[in-house]
């Protein structure tokens, strides 16, 4: 058994020639928050977008528990507990908070393939179960007033809350967060901060993209910085801060328009 | 009890004494209107929910109906054994046909699920193995034995399409309530985030086909026995249109929508049977209206059908 | 040998008949990702004004070349007409709603022209003359090409290739592609996209309008509903073809021609529609985007 629960070896995703992630390589240890920082367009999300399944990276391995998860479909991905948020909020929209919130229950769902059609004892308790988890998430989140709002009608910050709630619903061992932050303003930032924390208390590991580095620094306790795809440095944030090769990263760089798909 | 469960009884209530103040030509209508029903939600399943654009579902009406009529005629089966088969056979063609194009993204299955109806119904006007009875269809279906008793009368069709319409109503019922119903939703609003927590779009989306088709079957095999006979053009794209236009016209998903729905678009024309040829003109300028008016549908779906001890506090 | 030559010159008619229709459908859909349902009835539509045009101001039977352009100008000009006002009501009104809803609004157009056809001329079959075209009959070592087939031939490649400069070589066309990749882009770069669109239908509208009247011309019977199975097959094309391009449109059209040809001489016509649609659903098993269609990758 490894002893990190995720790790990037030589990863390498191309998009019609041209490299998205070059021979990227990063661990994971149990009980982290890692954050991933880097300027716009270095292939962040890209490189979530191919530990999540969406992409398949050409080169290198990816390791969940030691085992080779690369190739595998996002749906099984969910399943072996690596859930994730997306930088641009994906939420079913017309949806109920609750019923979205439900939706990362169904991987804990134990309906059988006829309950759809059928109904058991055995499902209205498990219909009953995963309802009153989605109740325990929404009092966490402090969405609960909203059951029944639908998601596209609140605020910014409160379907920033709800894509959270969502993933952690699933009972992940990894959750990712894709600019976490990102549209929030400064006391929703400072409550977004408590919340992580929290969720590193329930025992979950993090990964996160995120570009307020105040919350990164403050957050993080380890984390790798890539540009143009390929890694720059890694380390925690004392070390991340004085490195010249960040500060060139960062500054050398105009701020373009984030097109990491 | 919710909304949703008030209206279907209410409806099925109303409909259950509609008999006793119809005439025979009426209580045809209100048969047909039944059993169309029935279809259209099995569409609607598929499209409502599962999001896939489905324009061949008269296939699987078709297939239920030429499921029952080639048994009882050709081989001599009772109505009654022939309703299984009538239910399986369009599953089980509804998966083989659709799992090599079910990854297709929305325009692109459109159109080769009209093809599987147009092939369908190649088949039944080909005379395929001698035993479709090609253009003229298959005629003399026997009614339903039970008991030494027969159910020919138009009263026995009526009730069996409202206890069919019913079960429909609580299979639908389940299917919103479980983890499977709301699995197609979550797909059809955005399948990235749907896969995403876990969701297999391909497993859902050939559910929905599967039930979609048993349920179309069903009726199928009901409308068969109803005219006691078959004919292709009662199965053609023209059919699939129609069941594909009821939902949207109605409101994808909604359960009040898909029988305004039905009623609009079935019943209306059955009433100005008289204007005859005009009648499809104004038809198809309704159409264009309802969807400017009203995009979603004459009623569209309301989401947020969650337990009751959840929703507290201010709205 | 014969059969199959006599064949490939049938297909080829056939086919450029499609690609004239499928490029309506494809240009459409290119522009504003919609199946223009009514595409086909358009194309019934111009049969049967084509016929009447004829019929009324060449009622002598007069063969003449200026008979036969102006029909085609006047036919493609009233299509091109009644395309425009179909875009602007049953299309335009549904351009931000969902995109089925403007899908059903399309079937309702179509439904409202193809009962427009019955009402106005009747619900039986009409005739074409058979003396548009000189009845003049090629045999090339046993092989029978009409004057009417060469006409179609040459008559599409034309048009085809006119429509391939059109949007390759002139700033309207470039316009149109624009449009067609990213309309908000398009529109901030100051192109009127309201306009281009009215192009398209004109464009897309008068070319079914040419391909419906060389329908009447070659098969003579025209009836009010052809419109659906013409619309459909060629709508198969564009999609065999990959849907939004135009090179596409023309060589998925030729394709299908020559395939229902061959289909149909040494199988059975009877199942033509089986296998133009059982070729369709291979080539998108191992071409989810047509044979000449770009991938596609949906932005994360």
């Amino acid at each position: 058994m490894s002893q990190y629960l995720l790790e990037i070896k030589n990863v390498s995703k191309f998009f019609s020639g041209l490299t998205a992630i070059d021979s990227l390589n990063l661990r994971v240890k149990k009980g982290q928050i890692y954050g991933i920082i880097g300027p716009n367009g270095a292939g962040k999300t890209t490189l979530f977008n191919c530990i999540t399944g969406i992409y398949t990276p050409e080169e290198g391995e990816i390791l969940w528990h030691g085992k080779e998860i690369k190739g595998t479909p996002p749906h099984k991905i969910a399943e072996l507990g690596i859930l994730r948020t997306f930088q641009t909020i994906r939420l079913f929209a017309e949806m109920s908070v609750a019923e979205n919130i439900m939706s990362g229950r169904h991987i804990k769902s134990t309906q059988k393939w006829y309950n759809g059609i059928i109904p058991t004892p055995a499902y209205y308790k498990d219909e009953r179960k995963n309802w009153e988890k989605v109740g325990e998430y929404m009092e966490l989140f402090g969405l609960s007033d909203y059951a029944t709002t639908p998601a596209g009608d609140l605020s910014y910050g409160l379907q920033r809350k709800i894509e959270m709630a969502r993933a952690l619903a699933a009972e992940p061992e990894l959750l990712i967060l894709d600019e976490p932050a990102a549209g929030l303003n400064e006391n929703e930032t400072k409550e977004l901060a408590d919340i992580i924390r929290k969720i590193q208390a329930m025992g979950v590991t993090i990964m996160m993209i995120e570009h307020d580095m105040d919350m990164v620094m403050n957050l993080c306790e380890y984390m790798t910085v890539i540009n143009f795809g390929a890694w720059i440095c890694d380390g925690v944030a004392a070390d991340v801060q004085d490195n010249p090769a960040v500060i060139e990263a960062y500054i050398g760089i105009e701020d373009e328009d984030e097109d990491e798909s | 009890m919710n909304r949703t469960n008030m209206i279907s009884l209410g409806f099925l209530l109303i409909m259950g004494i509609f008999p006793f103040v119809a005439d025979s030509a009426w209580l045809a209508v209100g048969t047909t209107f039944l059993v169309f029903s029935v279809v259209a939600f099995s569409q609607d399943i598929i499209l409502g929910r599962a999001g896939a654009f489905h324009m061949g579902h008269a296939a699987f009406f078709g297939l239920g109906a030429y499921t029952t009529a080639i048994l009882n005629t050709h081989f001599g089966w009772p109505i009654l054994a022939t309703w299984a088969p009538a239910v399986i056979i369009p599953m089980v063609i509804a998966l083989l046909t659709t799992a090599p194009i079910i990854h297709l993204r929305g325009d692109y299955l459109l159109v080769t699920t009209i093809g599987i109806n147009i092939i369908f119904l190649q088949i039944l006007e080909n005379d395929l193995f001698g035993l479709t009875g090609g253009p003229n269809g298959i005629f003399g279906i026997d009614v339903v034995r039970l008991f030494g008793h027969e159910f020919f009368e138009q009263i026995d069709m009526y009730y069996m399409a409202l206890i069919l319409l019913g079960i429909t109503l609580f299979i639908m019922k389940t299917l919103d309530g479980s983890k499977f119903g709301r699995a197609m939703f979550y797909i059809n609003k955005d399948d990235v985030a749907a896969q995403s927590m876990g969701i297999d779009i391909r497993y859902y989306k050939l559910y929905a086909f599967a039930i979609g088709a048993g349920i179309a079957g069903a009726a199928g095999s009901m409308f068969s026995v109803q005219y006691s006979a078959v004919s292709p053009e009662a199965f053609n794209v023209l059919q699939s249109i129609m069941f594909f236009t009821i939902v949207l016209v109605g409101g994808s998903a909604s359960l009040p929508g898909v029988l305004l729905g039905t009623f609009v678009m079935f019943v209306l024309p059955e009433i100005f049977r008289e204007f005859e040829t005009a009648r499809y003109l104004v038809f198809g300028l309704a159409m264009i209206l309802t969807m400017i008016l009203r995009p979603r549908g004459i009623w569209p779906v309301k989401f947020g059908n969650i337990p009751s001890y959840l929703k507290k506090g201010k709205k | 040998m014969d059969i199959f030559l006599q064949q490939i010159v049938n297909g080829l008619t056939v086919g450029s008949l499609y690609a004239l229709v499928a490029l309506g459908y494809t240009m459409v859909y290119g522009v504003m990702k919609l199946i223009n349902f009514a595409h086909g009835d358009l194309v019934a539509l111009s049969a049967f004004a084509g016929l009447t045009i004829y019929t009324s101001m060449f009622a002598d039977g007069g063969t003449s070349m200026v008979a036969v352009i102006t029909v085609f100008m006047f036919t493609a000009a009233i299509i091109a007409v009644v395309g425009v006002l179909l875009e602007r009501l049953a299309y335009r009104p549904l351009r931000t709603a969902p995109r089925l809803s403007a899908v059903v609004s399309a079937l309702g157009a179509g439904l409202v022209i193809q009962n427009a056809i019955m009402l106005i001329w009747g619900p039986n079959m009409k005739i074409f003359p058979s003396d548009l075209f000189p009845s003049t009959v090629y045999d090339i070592n046993g092989v029978v090409v009409t004057f009417t087939q060469l006409m179609i031939l040459l008559f599409s490649s034309v048009l085809m290739i006119a429509l391939y400069l059109f949007i390759n070589k002139t700033k309207m066309g470039t316009a149109i592609r624009a449009v067609a990749i990213d309309q908000d882009a398009a529109k901030l770069m100051g192109i009127n996209v309201n306009r281009i669109i009215m192009i398209i239908f004109i464009i897309g509208s008068a070319l079914g309008a040419v391909a419906g009247l060389f329908i009447g011309i070659y098969y003579r019977g025209i009836t009010f509903d052809m419109g659906w199975m013409y619309g459909l097959s060629a709508f198969v094309a564009a999609i065999i073809g990959g849907i939004g391009n135009i090179p596409g449109a023309m060589f998925g059209g030729l394709m299908l021609g020559l395939f229902n040809a061959l289909i149909s001489g040494y199988i059975s016509s009877a199942w033509a529609e089986t296998f133009t649609f059982m070729l369709l659903i291979v080539v998108l098993i191992f071409r989810p985007t047509g044979i000449l269609g770009e991938k596609v990758a949906e932005k994360v």
